[in-house]
């Protein structure tokens, strides 16, 4: 338990480390996937075992491939190549600032502990069918809503114009 | 014995990751996948506290949101992307400055 731990979070933290410092994007979301698994390892770890399954399914599934047909589609643009130290102080600056302040949150948290007494049914599928269209049924179909219209916002979005002459 | 404090602490540790690749990587598609990065520590926040306090199944609901409103973030991302390349003919967030005063 302990060692499965330590490894799914390892996992999760070089996939991380990778996603920001491969050189293309395509190495990118190939690392952003290996986040993804170390994370639903670790979401078995603490029995959730449906949302396990959902974040493979929705993000290894759907997520990481709609980013990598993006970078399908863009083709070599998707992997600009330029000056890149134009901004370095900045980029050390707020490297440095944001890792101080995640370094307090991070020694913050450490020492939260808590009893860890796990009921019988705890993160099955029923019992998070239960709170989902128990007290959370209104947030639910305000979800549902919210994917409609980011559907119909991504179509609008990205769809060509055929008009000539519209605002760019 | 691994408990609540080493998961919020990796997922803090995550949370940062993802804030520096946001603020320092150029490229509009490793930038969203940096948000994507935050949004599942995040989560992992969310699933470790509830683990920790099983009396409800709060904590997975809203992770269950929240991966929902990611899958609908990235697609109005990406959207956005396509629709830059199509405009500026790259992917890079500097030279999205129509807005530059």
């Amino acid at each position: 338990m302990v060692w499965a731990f330590w490894g799914a979070s390892a996992l999760a933290v070089a996939g991380a480390l990778a996603t920001i410092l491969a050189r293309g994007p395509i190495r990118s979301a190939l690392a952003l996937l290996v986040t993804i698994l170390g994370l639903a390892a670790l979401f078995v770890l603490l029995d959730a075992h449906l949302l396990a399954a959902i974040q493979v399914i929705v993000y290894a599934g759907a997520v990481v491939v709609l980013f990598v047909f993006v970078i399908m589609v863009l083709g070599p643009a998707a992997e600009p190549s330029g000056p890149g130290g134009r901004a370095l102080v900045a980029r050390g600056l707020s490297v440095i600032a944001l890792g101080w302040i995640g370094w307090r949150i991070v020694r913050a948290l450490w020492a939260a502990e808590r009893a860890a007494d796990v009921p019988d049914g705890f993160g099955t599928t029923v019992a998070v069918a239960d709170s989902i269209f128990g007290p959370f049924l209104v947030p639910f179909e305000l979800v549902s809503i919210l994917l409609l219209v980011a559907v119909v916002g991504a179509i609008a979005l990205a769809r060509a114009k055929h008009a000539a002459g519209g605002p760019s | 014995m691994i408990g609540l404090g080493h998961y919020l602490a990796l997922s803090g540790v995550l949370f940062t990751i993802g804030a520096i690749g946001f603020t320092t990587r150029r490229n509009v598609l490793v930038a969203l996948m940096s948000i994507e990065i935050m949004l599942n520590a995040v989560n992992l926040a969310f699933v470790a506290a509830n683990r920790f306090r099983p009396e409800n199944h709060a904590g997975q609901t809203i992770a269950f949101f929240t991966i929902a409103i990611a899958a609908a973030e990235a697609a109005v991302g990406l959207a956005i992307v396509v629709s830059l390349f199509r405009v500026k003919k790259t992917v890079r967030s500097d030279e999205a400055d129509a807005m530059r005063g």
